[in-house]
């Protein structure tokens, strides 16, 4: 599902990395660059909204169960299934749980989960792509074709096998299940980009003034990259949070009394006839997240490429 | 042209060797006894004889060659769980309900989706613009099951009198529509925003400027200059998303109780059914590296310069 | 031009689709509404096989015993005597048992069913090429665990064996065409009834040599029973119709049986609302079980019938458990204090929610013999706090840190986290580690993982004798996975293999299950309810109900 929004943003971050080549050189103009990129963001009304909206979920998510004390433990018969109402905002599961905090306990798992598999997924892309693209030459070709195999993987069922390697569900398998077979657009586009930059004046000129290869690739191309980076958090975000949804649906989430919101929707599909508040909330807090990432990612975008704009 | 062609066949060959191999040395890891399906512990002389009927007490190489071999002659091998039956038998029954379910879907996204993004950025920044692709930001949002379910609830089970769907399975011609829609949401939106973006792109275009300067007929100019250039994105984002649809129906196929190729594969997994799950995941990846081949054929095709940068 | 090639494509690639969809549209479309003599019903998964050699679950063993005449049917619950099938009459002295079948048993080409077929069937399945799972079931008789083990030439301990010598020592054996004789390895008085299982049903030899693996497909299937299969589309469904030439067939009221595979509870729950099914055996979600108790009387969509009718709950043969490392939890009274604070009625009331019985032992109170055989068990219905915590002062080291290992299914989940917290109530931590199915059971062993402190099962009788169950917990048993070895228990069990009187078995039993659940017990393990089984039914379905062997008999079941 995401991979069909990189198709569309490998080609224009390509013109973006040009652009930017073009323009950047020194770490002198980064600043200026950086500053001009935040203020076109925050004038750009639905990404502000957008940040504000997804700092607003990150807030709920974080403070809310330091703020309400629940215990998973807080099993009361009596109280399962109530519909929502002011003391308990969400409703009651059939444990008689409280929602509210349990959807921010998801929340936080949710999160966690998504944060890290996404920040696995650029590590592992950005080393491949920055290595392929900085050495070219046989490496190069050699990393590529080896990249175009693993495009072959089916990602649900490498995620499913994964999971299933590890046995037991918890937080580090699902990362890893989640980012097997997710960073293979972010190599590719990683490796054009360094490609790319490698071309520029100022790198030769580096070169020329005897910068070892290192110094080259770490001040000089990862630096220029990073906007691009940032937009693809931001755009990798969604996708992995809706896996580790997709995977906890199909029941192999994370165990209780632990909850992610996957495993929410999973518990409240199985009542969504009597009870639907309960899959309605955690699907309607995926969907709030995917859709700030969203907004932000495009906003991002749009004030690093300064050429899609209304015409 | 052709040589480019054939070299893209020729490496098909090793990568699915690769992704046979990858998916062996995985499923190989996951623990678990296929023959053993109830609490009832195996009998040892009866675990004996199951390993020999199925290779297992063989080397694990020569599992793989016997795999290997199977693949070249398109014997996938038999099923360990469904005792009459063939991974060939699997996959023909099960595979082309999944590939209508996908198509299904595709057309749906591709119908609703294009005239949504194309009229979008006709109109852009008018109210109707803004429902539309508010509509198709959170159509992308909501999880799949939860559109599934809501689609069941309120269509099938609900208003079933007026619509007379169906709440589950494949017979018949009413059993489709649900699923495709549920199914080809996602797409669908992503289809409208790419159409969207790259006619805004195109629109902006000197030549565009120029034809409208012109005189020519606006509706001339859409419909011949603009609406062209603008698919391409869309059509290189078909065939992964083509990928997606069948891989990633297994949520649709499960709560729609479609017999599809989704459903088997993650019963095979937790059933271990060690064959299955590799002939199904080979054939997933089969078809995604030559969806593959195929945009990248047409790519080349139709800009010359990713010959050369992707070759 | 490109523009116009694509809208080509796209026209022709919706035609061809179109063509392709109405041409599936056309072929068996099952029955959107209900007909008289029609039985509409889901079941919950694909059968894994209809070879009588092969299947192994309930699912294939109910289909088949309605495609096939068995042998020997059991009468109702909880005597479940043997009652005559196949087999006119029968004789047992001691360990020789004669079966005298009946002349008019024919197979649906209207060849009759004889004694050679059973012994081709029977040394099929012990064949070690087929590897079948229930083999086991024929160890009972004499031979067949050596013919069993000897494959490729070789047996378990890599001698040399002979197959074919091997297969005529077996003690089965065709007197003449309608007498069968069977040598047991010792007397086993429940053999009869053992009979009556899905392994001991015949295949027809020309199909299986005529289509090998496939002969089990709906146009090659040949059986002998009231019902045919007319189709069978993998993971889809399939559909028996009467055979009007069966023995008993004026007798059978049903026409056609169309059976859908539903595995999501929520799909058959609304397939069932909807209409499209009259019978539901998939299940229901729990959630919406109370829906069900609560529409007595109440129509929705004309689905739901007159009070209790909706929902039928049939007791079943068979234990939900909770088993002890008793090598980790090594002090009974700790045992003890943990079966005591669980609040085994709130389970049944609140999660399971359909008639499950608290466990007061481990043998089901349904069978036969049961409630003396667990007379001196003393599992508590609902949770003692008072004395779980008078059980945990008497414990030198509690361990107070607990793994449970439970398989990922819902329902188990939701059990494990309400004992979870039960427990905590005395004082002990459960972690709950959570795994995977197949994965879980390679995991318990045996031998027994030494990292699992509590693990849960359940254990659904093969036969309706209470051996069947008391002797998982000998010290042999392959399913015994809590270290527990006791060697009066096991004599024991010995004993009663040996003796035929019923009413002197049931004694020896009640020792037994005293050993495990009695005041003085060792508590290997803590049954937690007794299972049950659910179905739901349209108020114009009459007849049905679910054996305890969890098997369903078509042949007495009308749709009005």
């Amino acid at each position: 599902m995401v991979a069909d929004r990189r198709a569309e943003f490998e080609a224009s971050l390509i013109r973006t990395a040009e652009t930017r080549g073009q323009e950047a050189g020194a770490a002198l103009q980064r600043a200026s660059l950086l500053r001009d990129a935040v203020h076109r963001f925050s004038r750009n009304r639905a990404a502000a909204t957008a940040a504000f909206a997804f700092l607003v979920l990150i807030g709920f998510v974080f403070i809310t169960p330091m703020v309400v004390s629940a215990s998973p433990y807080d099993i009361n018969f009596e109280n399962a299934y109530l519909s929502p109402s002011w003391a308990h905002p969400f409703g009651t599961d059939e444990f008689g749980r409280d929602l509210f905090v349990r959807t921010a306990l998801g929340g936080r798992v949710s999160v966690e989960i998504g944060f890290a598999a996404t920040i696995a997924i650029m590590f592992v892309g950005i080393v491949y792509g920055a290595i392929s693209g900085f050495a070219g030459g046989w490496l190069d070709n050699a990393l590529m074709r080896f990249l175009d195999a693993l495009y072959g993987l089916p990602y649900l069922p490498f995620a499913i096998i994964t999971l299933a390697i590890f046995g037991t569900p918890s937080f580090w398998p699902m990362v890893v299940a989640l980012t097997v077979a997710s960073w293979f657009t972010t190599a590719r586009v990683m490796r054009g980009q360094i490609i790319t930059l490698k071309e520029n004046d100022y790198v030769r000129a580096a070169h020329a003034l005897g910068a070892r290869w290192y110094r080259v690739l770490f001040r000089h191309l990862l630096p220029n990259t990073l906007g691009v980076i940032i937009v693809f958090v931001f755009l990798e975000l969604p996708g992995v949070v809706l896996g580790e949804a997709f995977l906890s649906f199909l029941g192999l989430g994370i165990s209780p009394p632990k909850a992610s919101w996957g495993t929410l929707a999973q518990d409240g599909y199985s009542s969504y006839q009597s009870h639907p508040y309960i899959i309605i909330v955690p699907s309607l807090a995926i969907a709030w997240l995917i859709l700030s990432a969203f907004f932000i990612a495009d906003g991002l975008r749009d004030a690093l490429d300064p050429r899609t704009r209304s015409y | 042209m052709l040589k480019f062609i054939v070299r893209r066949v020729v490496w098909t060959v090793p990568v699915i060797l690769l992704v046979i191999l990858m998916t062996f040395v995985m499923m190989r890891q996951i623990k678990g006894n296929p023959f053993q399906v109830t609490e009832r512990a195996v009998p040892p002389s009866i675990q004996r004889n199951l390993d020999r009927k199925y290779h297992l007490d063989k080397p694990w190489y020569i599992q793989y060659a016997y795999y290997v071999k199977g693949v070249a002659t398109f014997d996938l091998g038999p099923s360990l769980v469904q005792r009459n039956q063939t991974v060939n038998d699997v996959i023909k029954e099960h595979f082309p309900v999944s590939l209508k379910l996908g198509l299904f879907a595709m057309i749906w996204a591709v119908l609703l989706g294009i005239p949504l993004g194309v009229f979008s950025a006709l109109k852009q920044n008018s109210i109707f613009d803004y429902a539309a692709m508010g509509f198709v930001n959170s159509g992308y949002a909501l999880p799949n099951f939860l559109i599934s379910t809501l689609l069941i609830y309120f269509f099938a089970v609900k208003w079933r009198g007026v619509t007379g769907f169906p709440t589950n399975g494949f017979e018949g011609w009413h059993a489709w529509i649900l699923p495709a829609l549920a199914l080809g949401h996602a797409p669908m939106t992503v289809f409208a925003r790419i159409v969207r973006g790259s006619m805004l792109e195109t629109l902006q275009q000197d030549y565009i400027r120029t034809a409208k300067a012109k005189g020519l007929r606006w509706r001339r100019v859409v419909g011949v200059h603009v609406l062209r250039n603008s698919m391409i994105p869309a059509v290189t984002a078909a065939a992964p998303l083509l990928g997606f649809l069948i891989a990633g129906s297994f949520i649709v196929e499960f709560i729609f109780g479609i017999p599809g190729i989704g459903r088997y594969f993650v019963n095979s997994i937790t059933g271990r059914d060690y064959s299955v799950t590799m002939g199904i995941t080979v054939m997933l990846s089969v078809i995604i590296i030559v969806a593959n081949l195929v945009v990248d054929v047409l790519y080349g095709y139709l800009d010359p310069r990713t010959r050369d940068a992707r070759a | 031009m490109r523009n116009r090639s694509i809208v080509r494509a796209g026209l022709a690639g919706i035609l061809a689709v179109i063509v392709v969809g109405s041409s599936t549209a056309a072929t068996g479309k099952f029955g959107q509404s209900q007909k008289a003599g029609v039985l509409r019903m889901s079941i919950g998964a694909e059968p894994p096989s209809l070879d009588a050699g092969l299947a192994t679950d309930t699912t294939s063993s109910s289909i088949l015993f309605n495609l096939m005449d068995p042998l020997i049917r059991l009468g109702p619950g909880p005597a479940l005597k043997p009652l005559p099938g196949a087999a006119a009459s029968w004789k047992v002295k001691g360990a020789t048992v004669t079966l005298n079948l009946r002349k008019n048993v024919r197979w649906w080409n209207g060849k009759p069913t004889t004694a050679q077929d059973y012994v081709y069937s029977w040394l099929r399945t012990l064949s070690s090429a087929l590897g079948a799972d229930y083999a086991y079931q024929f160890f009972g008789v004499k031979g067949a665990e050596a013919y069993n083990s000897c494959a490729g030439g070789k047996d378990a301990k890599g001698n040399a064996c002979d197959e074919a010598a091997l297969r005529n020592a077996v003690g089965i054996k065709a007197l003449n065409k309608w007498t069968l004789r069977i040598t047991l390895t010792s007397p086993q008085p429940w053999f009869i009834q053992q009979l009556s299982h899905t392994s001991f049903l015949p295949v027809y030899k020309p199909a299986v040599d005529q289509y090998g693996n496939k002969f089990t497909e709906a146009g090659n299937f040949m059986g002998n029973g009231p019902f045919k299969l007319a189709s069978w589309k993998h993971d889809a469904s399939l559909a028996l119709t009467k055979n009007t030439k069966w023995r008993n067939a004026g007798s059978v009221k049903l026409k056609r049986i169309e059976m859908q595979i539903i595995t999501d509870g929520t799909t058959a729950e609304n397939a069932f609302d909807a209409g499209n099914i009259d019978l539901n055996t998939t299940g229901v979600p729990p959630s919406d079980i109370p829906k069900y108790k609560k529409l007595a009387g109440g129509s929705r969509n004309g689905a739901l019938g007159p009070a209790g009718k909706a929902i039928q709950i049939d007791p079943a043969l068979g234990t939900y458990y909770y088993g002890f490392n008793v090598k980790n939890i090594s002090d009974v009274n700790q045992r003890r204090a943990m079966a005591f604070a669980i609040d085994r009625k709130a389970i049944a009331k609140y999660i399971t929610q359909t008639g499950q019985v608290p466990a007061k032992g481990f043998t089901p109170g349904g069978i036969a013999g049961g409630p003396t055989i667990d007379k001196n068990s003393f599992m508590p219905a609902s949770h003692q706090t008072s004395k779980a915590q008078d059980f945990m002062s008497k414990v030198a080291n509690p361990k107070k840190d607990i793994k449970l290992y439970i398989n990922n299914s819902p329902a188990h989940i939701k059990i494990a986290t309400a004992i979870q917290a039960f427990w905590k109530g005395i004082g002990i931590t459960a972690s709950i580690k959570i795994q995977e199915w197949k994965q879980y059971l390679q995991f318990l062993g045996p031998p027994p993982n030494s990292d699992v402190d509590v693990y849960r099962l359940g254990w659904i009788y093969d036969f309706p004798d209470a051996y069947n169950g008391l002797v998982l917990w000998t010290c042999d048993s392959g399913n015994n996975n809590t270290n527990w070895c006791n060697k009066k228990y096991d004599s024991l069990i010995n004993q009663a293999t040996k003796t035929p009187d019923f009413d002197k078995r049931v004694l020896l039993y009640q020792k037994a299950e005293s050993i495990l659940t009695g005041a003085n017990g060792d508590l290997p393990i803590m049954p937690i309810y007794w299972y049950t089984f659910v179905v739901y039914v349209h108020k114009n379905v009459h007849g049905f109900l679910t054996a305890p062997t969890s098997q369903y008999d078509f042949t007495k079941v009308s749709v009005s």
